[in-house]
């Protein structure tokens, strides 16, 4: 799988990060105001916000001390689009299969 | 969304007993895709297996086998990871030709992939301003 896309997967599998998105769609934050709407930890919700810079979901910039996370709608694109996400997993497992067929039949008629 | 499938198919030099191992089989299933916990059977569940990020051994993709019909047709119910448990359906079906084996693809049963949904619909007001900037630069 394309390490992009599976980065952004990961970020949206959890409920509050996808919250934590949502909140940003209204505007950019620093961790304290992301914090402010839940109950969990500031330590828990930088640890949310890691995964979805890594997913490329957000983008951090700092503005003096404070850092400020901006949602990065675009990276939701390819998520979004399911079919041509499972059409090129099952394309290159398919290619994958032909190989290892036909590998295992030129190898019995040796 | 409730419509949408995919279908694939290709042709393999192979008969289609030796595509159905490739297809049920542990061992032969890590060949292309990953390895399975054990063989598939009719009415089991299955999991294909990797490694999270950290390393730390994962299912990848898993469900339950709903149909067996060796050679010729078996289904899954199918999910991946990511997708926090929303299950879909596979269909592959085998059939005989000159040669070898047609394999077919099936991959159906979107509609209960919500949350990135959801998700879109509560950005949709970012997506008409991004979708209005891309039919602007188009214009240009």
């Amino acid at each position: 799988m394309n390490g992009g896309i599976q980065g952004a997967f990961r970020a949206l599998a959890d409920p509050t990060r996808r919250e934590i998105l949502i909140k940003l769609s209204e505007r950019e934050m620093t961790i304290a105001e992301v914090a402010e709407n839940f109950a969990i930890t500031r330590g828990a919700v930088k640890k949310h916000l890691t995964i979805l810079e890594e997913g490329r979901l957000i983008s951090v910039h700092t503005h003096g001390r404070e850092r400020i996370n901006r949602l990065e709608a675009d990276a939701l694109r390819p998520v979004s689009d399911w079919l041509s996400y499972f059409d090129r997993f099952w394309g290159s497992r398919m290619l994958d299969l032909k190989s290892a067929v036909e590998k295992h039949e030129r190898n019995s008629d040796e | 969304m409730s419509n949408a499938e995919i279908i694939k198919t290709i042709f393999l030099a192979a008969s289609r007993e030796t595509v159905w191992d490739f297809l049920t089989r542990s061992e032969k299933l890590a060949e292309w895709f990953h390895p399975a916990e054990r063989d598939l059977a009719e009415g089991e569940d299955y999991a294909l297996m990797g490694q999270t990020d950290d390393g730390a051994p994962a299912r990848l993709c898993w469900g339950t086998v709903v149909e067996m019909d060796k050679p010729s047709k078996m289904v899954w119910t199918f999910t991946i990871r990511p997708l926090d448990g929303a299950m879909t359906t596979v269909t592959w079906l085998l059939d005989d030709v000159a040669d070898g084996t047609r394999l077919t693809l099936h991959h159906t049963g979107f509609t209960d992939i919500a949350a990135p949904f959801e998700l879109m619909r509560a950005l949709d007001s970012g997506w008409d301003k991004h979708l209005s900037d891309l039919r602007a630069a188009d214009a240009l």
